[in-house]
């Protein structure tokens, strides 16, 4: 064992395999990531101009933040506290020293030997950028130097109080957001009528990363910020969650609705690149709650998924577009939208009954196969007289959604007329049942009425001026873009939030637990199943609408097999099952890195997407396999032993709270 | 007209004949135990009455009605409910969420009302609750209070068994099959559930068929008994003709072979 313990005068942990090791493990990772190109192409982007790029920043976060965890000790309550000292710093140190040599030599091995016929990305520019600029010699050096003293830094952070370190790695995360928001800032005083490009100047250098100035500044008020309002935000949250069941829900409500509103209003200021990131995410978002439907209440893991996308896309093509080869009945988005719905139904149906006894991995591999029978056939040549083969369709509905809101009322007034025609029938109903039953709110038959005539108004209203009042949507306009996805997205999460808590939300929780114990329960599987197939796919569809409108051309290659993965990975990121933490996974993962073709916020990640998504997976699977945002349920399931404990210290607290008060009834 | 009759019940698994030729009655308001081996088939009698596994030959009368190779949820419609030898919950809802979920087959609410959230609908889950709240009144305070919000998997194993008694309850059955209700129970936990088992026939009315190992909770709730082995029935009649019955004790001691040559 070459494992030694510093003497007790350093204090804090340190072991010198462990750092070996992780400096082993640092050093590959920095050596990877170069050798792949990601540090030469992310040294176009300067977070601060002109001292640090998002290069350098992708390589020197690496002995920090190993630095930190070589030496970080597990602190239990109740348990003595690990101690801290020299020990930490020196272990840093020498993790990052460890690193360094590594990425040193590997720079000396590449200056010597000429390996660019494999690894076409280790450029004389990326050694250059390595070496810091100096000959080989010196960087390799440089390079263990800077290394150690990164490391030690990481390390010397278990020396602060933690209150102290979480508030500068806040102000670092600002710094980083405000730099990587520089396009965003861009647009936003730049065209918007706002006049403040000066603000801009003063914001971002020439090379548009922070100023210095501006840099220091973000960092400060994030660091005070962060300092002042420290556990504020938990503290809300957990009152949010303490409160009952029904008012949790109608604040939950408010607050959707306030999102909502504000997510109308807002992208009249965003700019068209925010917006255009806006709308991909919210693309994204969309689909996310449709496969949430399948995979995180259901069960059934789809991993076809884009095929409903697709049939969503291609129905709305050869609906709307005039180039559609066979048919071209030319409608408008709207007029267009019932069929796309009902296609979507009937696909769902279709994927969905030859896999009904199927589970787990066999489900997963069929549904695969048949988003790529999807694909397939929309590329098939005999079928391109209808679907356009290879070539695809063009100008799709002519590039825009014609919104006429004299239909809008007219759906309005069927949905009235059902609602109406359902509260006639529950009136009567009551009245049969003894009249003395009426209380306020409850329904009566001349309440019905009433609701069914002033329906049937609105739909006469409706079809006698249909364009009454007109929203033009085209798919350049990203502000407009964005505004009607978003109303997409909410109209989904209703539906897919009103049915989790429902019987058929309940049916799909049993069926996903127990698939057998749910049929013996009553449960018609069959259905079920079906049901979660045909919600998800018409959910995903209207997201097919959407972005073949938007796109105005759809290719057979936009609907590969990495979008279902995107989409799925979303889901699992976010939180399985968990209407918010979709909604989140989709604004990081798309957001941030983008979509399999669009651009999210760090254009650099474009080519590294791929690699990212399945860094973060990895990631989240071992370290928080219940998502970003889970739901309760979810987590209780993966922390089963947690959840015991806390039931068991709550359930003593309980009783000494009862016990306390029947004493007190006791005394009066 | 018996509740359930089952006429020449036979199943195969290859080449083990689980169930051979078994006939079977019960009339309603009857507590029949079945008893029998390790290995007799009893599971396999419930698990084919229940639809799990549809009989090779053979005919199951529920209410005059042949439900033979029916789905498992078309019979839980008809009036037959289950339990589990080896509990079978639904682990991660809560224990009302479990009790709410078997009444899918007696509620009908379903996507559009869900969505529209009409008055039937709301009046539906209120009901559906408020039934929930009964059924876990029937054990006391034992699944009541702060426990209805509680996982299955946070329960006590003695809970976790009457909890899946709960849900057989909730599917609103006439003919209740509980597999080994007591398994795993310590003797008071025993003779409380032996007590229980005669309220749910006189305060609920169902009947019941129970598959039992522990020969006093037989004596106490049967009004007959029903002795597999092998697939076939060996004996039926009440608790004292049973337990004085020679085939029933070779079958569960073995014939002693090879005496004379001792």
């Amino acid at each position: 064992m070459t494992t030694a313990t510093a003497p007790a005068v350093l204090g804090g942990d340190f072991e010198v395999r462990k750092a070996l090791r992780g400096g082993l493990l640092a050093g590959t990772i920095a050596v990877f990531i170069s050798a792949i190109g990601m540090v030469e192409t992310f040294n176009e982007r300067l977070i601060v101009d002109p001292i640090l790029s998002l290069g350098y920043a992708a390589l020197l976060w690496i002995p920090v933040l190993f630095g930190y965890r070589v030496s970080k000790r597990l602190a239990l309550e109740g348990m003595e506290a690990p101690k801290v000292g020299a020990g930490n710093v020196i272990a840093g140190a020498l993790l990052g020293a460890t690193g360094g040599a590594i990425v040193g030599a590997f720079v000396l091995l590449v200056d010597a030997v000429n390996v660019r016929s494999t690894l076409i990305n280790v450029t004389p520019a990326m050694i250059d950028l390595l070496a810091f600029g100096a000959s080989v010699a010196v960087g390799a050096l440089l390079l263990v130097v800077v290394g150690g003293a990164l490391g030690a830094l990481g390390g010397s952070f278990h020396l602060i109080n933690p209150r102290v370190r979480s508030s500068v790695l806040t102000g670092v995360s600002w710094m980083f957001l405000f730099a990587f928001t520089e396009l965003v800032f861009g647009d936003i005083f730049g065209t918007n009528g706002l006049d403040w490009l000066w603000l801009d100047r003063l914001m971002y250098g020439s090379g548009r990363g922070l100023t210095i100035g501006a840099a220091g500044v973000v960092f400060l008020a994030a660091v005070l910020a962060s300092l002042r309002f420290k556990g504020r935000v938990r503290g809300t949250v957990a009152r949010f969650q303490a409160l009952p069941e029904n008012k949790r829900q109608s604040r939950g409500l408010y607050l959707g609705a306030g999102m909502l509103v504000a997510g109308l209003v807002l992208p009249s200021v965003f700019g068209s690149y925010l917006n255009e990131v806006l709308a991909s995410v919210g693309l994204f978002m969309l689909m996310g709650i449709g496969l949430n439907v399948v995979v995180g209440f259901a069960g059934l893991l789809d991993l076809g998924y884009v095929a409903f996308f697709a049939v969503g896309a291609y129905t709305t093509a050869v609906l709307t577009s005039p180039l559609s080869p066979n048919v071209a009945p030319q409608m408008a988005f709207f007029e267009a939208l019932p069929f796309v719905l009902l296609m979507a139904a009937i696909a769902g149906l279709i994927v969905g009954t030859p896999v009904i006894r199927m589970r787990g991995d066999y489900l997963a591999i069929v549904t695969l196969a048949f988003g790529e029978i999807a694909r397939l056939i929309f590329q098939a040549d005999w079928l391109s007289g209808t679907f356009g083969g290879a070539q695809g369709i063009l100008q799709i509905g002519k590039g825009s959604i014609h919104t006429l809101f004299g239909y809008v009322v007219v759906a309005i007034g069927v949905v009235g007329l059902i609602i109406g025609f359902l509260r006639w029938r529950e009136g009567r109903r009551l009245d049969r049942e003894g009249g003395a039953a009426h209380l306020p709110g409850n329904s009566t038959p001349g309440m019905g009425i009433t609701i069914m005539a002033g329906s049937a108004g609105a739909i006469a209203f409706g079809l006698l001026f249909p364009s009454f009042a007109t929203w033009t949507v085209t798919g350049i306009d990203s502000e407009a873009v964005f505004r009607m996805v978003l109303m997409f997205v909410a109209i989904a999460g209703y539906v897919s939030w009103r049915l989790q808590e429902s019987r058929v939300g309940r049916a799909w929780m049993a069926m996903r637990e127990d698939e057998q114990v749910a049929e013996s329960m009553g449960i018609n599987v069959v259905t079920a199943k079906l049901l979660a197939f045909v919600i998800g796919a018409m959910l995903a569809s209207l997201g097919g609408a959407l972005f073949a409108v938007k796109i105005g051309t759809i290719f057979p290659s936009s609907f590969k097999i990495v979008q279902s993965i995107i989409i799925l990975v979303i889901v699992i990121v976010g939180g399985m099952g968990s209407l918010r933490g979709v909604a989140i996974g989709a604004l990081v993962l798309i957001g941030i890195l983008g979509g399999p073709t669009q651009t999210g916020l760090l254009r650099e990640f474009q080519e590294y997407k791929l690699l990212l998504y399945g860094a973060i997976l990895v990631y989240m699977m071992l370290q928080r396999p219940e998502g970003l945002l889970p739901s309760s349920r979810r987590t209780r399931e993966l922390h089963q032993e947690e959840f015991l404990q806390d039931a068991w210290i709550k359930t003593q607290e309980g009783a000494a709270a009862v016990a306390e008060v029947e004493a007190e009834e006791a005394e009066t | 007209m018996p509740l359930l009759e089952i006429r020449g019940l036979a199943k195969q698994f290859g080449g083990l004949q689980a169930l051979a030729g078994v006939d079977f009655s019960i009339d309603e308001g009857e507590i029949v135990s079945v008893i029998g081996p390790n290995g007799a088939g009893k599971t396999t009698f419930f698990n084919t009455i229940s639809g799990m596994y549809p009989p090779d030959t053979g005919e199951i009368l529920f209410e005059g009605e042949d439900i033979a190779g029916l789905t498992p949820d078309r019979i839980a419609k008809r009036g037959i409910a289950r339990t589990f030898q080896n509990v079978r919950l639904f682990p991660n809802m809560t224990v009302l969420e479990n009790i709410m979920v078997a009444q899918h087959c007696r509620t009908s609410k379903g996507v559009f009302a869900a969505l529209f959230r009409t008055p039937a609908f709301q009046r539906e889950e209120a009901e559906i609750r408020q039934r929930a709240v009964d059924v876990l009144g029937f054990f006391g305070t034992r699944l009541t209070g702060y426990r209805f919000e509680q996982p299955a998997f946070a329960l006590s194993y003695a809970n976790r068994r009457r909890l899946e008694i709960a849900r057989a309850m909730a599917t609103q059955p006439r003919l209740l099959l509980l597999d080994e209700p007591t398994a795993g129970m310590n003797p008071r936990e025993t003779r409380e559930l032996t007590g229980l088992i005669g309220k749910l026939r006189s305060e609920r009315g169902f009947t019941i068929v129970v598959i039992e190992h522990d020969m006093r909770v037989v004596r106490d709730v049967s009004d007959r008994v029903f002795v597999l082995d092998h697939g076939t029935k060996i004996a039926e009649g009440s608790y004292a003709d049973i337990s004085t019955n020679e085939d029933v004790i070779t079958a569960y001691l073995g014939r002693p072979t090879g005496e004379g040559a001792a």
